[in-house]
Formats: C-alpha cells, structure tokens, sequence
C-alpha cells in the first residue's frame, strides 16, 4: 500500500456521479490514476467501467442528456468544469476504441490526420512522425509498403493497431483503452497487450476490459466495479490474490460476472 | 463417414419428412420463376419503349439526321425541327439545379445528423419529407404567380444592374427582367430536388457508425472536421447517388418547368432569357402536333432525353466505382 501512496496521480477522479438523464450511472466514484502505470478497470456488463473511461476525455458530452458531477483532475487541473476547451483536452487524453475505427482514408492519412489537427509540419517531418508512430504500434514493418492503400484494407489486429498508432501520433499523455481487444483473435490480442507494456514507458494508460486475466498480465492497478460503485482499488497483484472486499473475490474467481 | 452412416440407417428420415422437403422444394421452383418473371418484365420494359421510342422518332430521323442534334430551328410552320435549343435548356437547368440545390442539401443533412437538438430532428424531417410530396403542378403555379413575378420586381432589375459590367456575369445576367426564364425554373428546380438530396444524404450520414465519429473527436477533431474528414468520405458515394437520383428527377421533370421557363425555342447566353426544356417541348406541344413528321419529331426529342438520363445514370455508376475503389471498398 505504501507504493500506491508516494506515486503521483495524473488523473484524479473524486465523487464522481454520472447520469444517462434520469439513470445513474455512477455512484460517488473515486479512483487515482498514476503516471506512466496501467490501471484496469474491471467489473461485469453495466458496472460502469466504460462509463467512467468516458469521463476521462469527456467524449459523453457528444450526448446531451448525460451529465457527469463531481471532480476529474489532470495535473492538478480540473478538466470536468468551466472552459476546458475539449479539442485541447482530448489531444492530451487520447482514446482507442472497442472496435477498430480506421478513417475512410489511406493508411498514411489516418496517422497524419491526428497530427495535422495541431501541427504545421513539412512533408519529410511529417513522414517522420507518421513512421515513429507506426513504429510504436509494432506495425511499420507490415504496413510499410503500402502507406497509400486504404487503412481498410487491413486485417482487425492491424486496423486496432491503427488506431492505436493514430492516437499515440498527436502525442498525447493519457491513453484510455475502451475494451480494445475485445473484437480480436487471440494473437492480435497478445499483440496489442505487448504494446501496452511498451507505451506505458511513456504514457499514463488506462483499460477497460471483460478479460480478467489481461487486467492481470497488463496492469499494474485495477479498479474493480459492481453496478456503478468502485467496490475496490489496489495493485494488481493484491486485487487478484488478496481482494479484501468479498464481491471483488466473487468476481475474480468467476463466481458471477 | 456421415453418408455411411446415413445409407445403413434410412429410417433415420421420416417419410413424412421427404414428403415435406419435397413440397417446399415446388415451392421454392414456382417462388424463383416469379421472381425471375418480375425482374424480366422491367427488362421487357425498358426495350419496349426503346422500340417505341425509335419506332415512332424514325421518320424524324431519317428526315434530319444529325441536324436534329445541332440545329436550334424548331419550326412547326415549315417543318423544320431541331432539338439543340431543348437539350440546351434540360441541360442547362438541371445543372443549374443541382448546383444551387445539392450544397444547400448537404447542409440540411449534416446539420440534421450533426448539430440539430434532437427534439428538433423529427419536425424538421417532416417538413423535408412534406417539401417532397408537393405535386410539381403546385410547385410551378407558386413559381408563376408568387415567385415569378416578386422576383422580377425586386431581384431582376438590381441583380441585372449590379453585374452588368462584369464580363462574364453581365452576359449571362443581362436582358429585360421577364421574371420567368431559364434562371427561373432552375431555382424553381432546385427547390423540387432539394428535399430528395437532404433525404438520401441524410440517410446516408446516418450509417456512419457511431464510434467512428465518436474515435474523430476523440482525437481532438471539432464538428467541422469530423464532418469533413470523417463524414463526407465514409458516405461519398450515398452521397453522389442520392444526387443523381436529384439529377434524373430534374432532368424529366415538365409541369413546374413548363409554367416558368418560358417555352422558347432558343438559346440565350443570358440565363434571365425565356427558354425550354425538351420535356416542356413535348408536353406543350403535343396535343396541337398536327402532321407526321411534328409528331415524330418530339418522339425523338423525347428518346433524346431517355438517352441523356441513361448516360447520367452510367456515368454515376462510373462514378460511384470510381469513388469506391479509391476509398478502398466503403459500402455506400
């Protein structure tokens, strides 16, 4: 418990409720999310985990009748309330969705796309930042012959990976992972969680998913929730071996869920 | 290994049950012939009004060979026939049309699909939906004693005024303000198609999955940008379908035209200037065709337009293709 203590929170969530109109959805959730860690939120179908992931870059205001109260901090700075521009917020807190969403453009422009949005570059740094991030998401050697094809054209595992390159292109310092291997193979998927021990070098992460076991491989703290409450939070380690709340070990033992 | 088993064991499938198989079999034959019928007789159609058509243009044909084509001398006193001035106008203003309307129809979709309260979305597309069931016939008594003449009165004079030194402009903006006129039935047109165009390409935004908007702004992107990064390309050949579908409806469309576009067989630089459309020829003419080759004239005026519509169809199939090997296979 010590560790959790002297590492520092790059975002912070605190008596976090949330709303589908009259439905809530949260309950008073508070979780610290640590600098350049891995934390998971696990928990069944409607706990809220993704719910809580949409906070973080505030994409639930794309719909007018959900509402989120309470306090989300990053770097100390509120980012739920008053004029956070939400384009400035988003580039800092980037997002890899549930299903690949590659852009109906080539390969090349889906990376360079994200960039573009907040840099004026040449054309040769540009292609260099485009193959950083491509790199970065293990996928310039399969893709780099055909940068002008369409980035549909590529397989699920790749097109995940696509996104994920798109993402880490503008730089951002927060990723949020919404289940993102949910749609893969199992060989995609051990991919992808590969990626995830490199980022985390670099990068604050949080993850969203149904699979017990890659919240145990990946992460280093896991949030576990039950019908919008965080019921328990800790190292990964403890909430798998030691759970201290009894619905948390139900779960992680495959009783319910 | 499964046949086998199946030869050494034929009381597994039930008389009763071959019986049953072998009914619904019947029935799928005669349900396959009817829709083979169906489908044959819009083939069957289509090649009979060809023939028709052709048949009944043949005597024009023979007559005037090309110069039915390049010749803008409509002459029903001396028999002379030419259908350049017609073409010219059907041309010119669906064209006209489709320029003035598929902008402002893209508009209403993506601020339907995009920006609208939501409690806003169903009333305005009611509205659009009740702008396309307007008869035409309605649409063009509007245009000749509402818009006609508000238009010569107040736009004409000022607009003709304003442009006149502008090379280009103060051609095809020039001439006494009629009020009615070629620029006249392509806004009246444009109005027509307009609710078609934000229909189809409203139903076509729509298709565009959720998370892909959502995975735009998540990266940072603002309305604009996700609409024309994201939007626009996921749904472009909807898009251009559903405007050609517009085109076809303008370029056949008669009653409304026929009330505004001043029916003159002649072609004008200025757009302020009367002129006609081939099926505004047809429909004005028709009745008072008197003497075979008249008739057989705007037959052929007529099959002229079934081919104008058949190109515009192919080459938006062509274009569709086109746009959907460069997206790298986007269903519309």
């Amino acid at each position: 418990m010590d560790a959790v203590v002297t590492e520092k929170a790059k975002l912070s969530v605190k008596n976090l409720n949330f709303f589908y109109g009259s439905f809530q959805g949260l309950k008073n959730v508070s979780v610290p999310l640590y600098d350049r860690k891995v934390t998971a939120f696990i928990g069944p179908s409607g706990c809220g985990k993704s719910t809580l992931l949409r906070v973080l870059n505030r994409i639930y205001m794309l719909y007018p009748n959900q509402r989120a109260e309470g306090e989300v901090t990053l770097d100390g700075e509120d980012i739920l309330h008053g004029k956070q521009d939400l384009n400035l917020l988003r580039a800092r807190v980037g997002m890899v969705f549930q299903k690949p969403t590659p852009f109906p453009m080539t390969i090349y422009d889906n990376i360079a796309f994200g960039i573009k949005l907040y840099e004026r570059l040449p054309r040769s740094e540009l292609d260099g930042r485009v193959e950083d991030a491509l790199q970065r998401a293990a996928l310039w050697g399969e893709v780099k012959d055909k940068l002008k094809e369409s980035g549909l054209s590529l397989s699920g595992g790749q097109q995940q990976r696509l996104c994920i390159a798109r993402t880490v292109a503008t730089r951002p310092e927060v990723i949020l992972f919404d289940e993102p291997c949910s749609a893969l193979d199992p060989i995609s998927t051990a991919k992808i969680e590969e990626l995830i021990d490199e980022l985390v070098k670099d990068y604050t992460i949080v993850i969203v998913t149904h699979n017990m076991q890659q919240a145990s491989r990946t992460s280093d703290y896991t949030a576990f929730m039950y019908l919008g409450e965080l019921i328990e939070f800790g190292d990964t380690e403890k909430i798998f071996t030691a759970p201290t709340n009894k619905k948390t070990e139900q779960y992680i033992t495959g009783r319910f869920g | 290994m499964a046949d086998v088993a199946y030869e050494s064991n034929p009381m597994t499938v039930s008389d009763t049950k071959i019986a049953a198989v072998k009914r619904s079999g019947a029935g799928d034959t005669r349900f396959r012939a009817l829709t083979v019928a169906a489908a044959a007789i819009v083939v069957l159609l289509f090649l009979g009004m060809m023939a028709a058509l052709t048949e009944g243009a043949w005597l024009s044909i023979r007559t005037f060979g090309a110069s039915f084509l390049t010749s803008q001398k409509w002459n029903p006193v001396t028999e002379q026939f030419g259908a350049l001035a017609a073409v010219y106008g059907t041309v010119v203003t669906s064209v006209l049309a489709m320029l003035l309307a598929v902008p402002v129809g893209i508009g209403i979709a993506i601020f339907l699909t995009e920006i609208c309260p939501r409690t806003l979305r169903r009333p305005i597309g009611i509205a659009i939906e009740l702008l396309a069931g307007i008869p035409s016939i309605v649409y063009g008594i509007w245009g000749l004693f509402v818009f006609a003449p508000y238009f010569q009165e107040h736009v004409q004079p000022w607009l003709v005024d304003a442009v006149a030194d502008i090379p280009v402009l103060g051609t095809i903006f020039e001439g006494p303000p009629y009020g009615i006129g070629v620029f006249t039935a392509s806004f009246i047109l444009s109005i027509m198609i307009l609710p078609f165009i934000s229909a189809v390409t409203r139903d076509v935004f729509e298709t565009v999955p959720a998370t892909l908007k959502e995975s735009a702004y998540a990266l940072g992107c603002t309305t604009s940008e996700v609409v024309g990064s994201v939007v626009l390309p996921f749904s472009r050949a909807g898009v251009v379908g559903g405007a050609m579908l517009a085109l076809g409806r303008a370029l056949g469309e008669t009653m409304a035209v026929t009330f505004v576009i001043g029916n003159s067989h002649r072609i004008h630089a200025s757009l302020f200037a009367p002129g006609t459309t081939i099926s505004a020829t047809v429909a004005n003419e028709f009745t008072e065709a008197v003497g075979d080759i008249y008739h057989s004239s705007l037959i052929e005026a007529g099959l002229i337009l079934f081919f104008i519509s058949f190109v515009v169809l192919a080459a938006a199939q062509i274009m569709l293709r086109i746009l959907h090997k460069r997206a790298g296979g986007v269903a519309a």
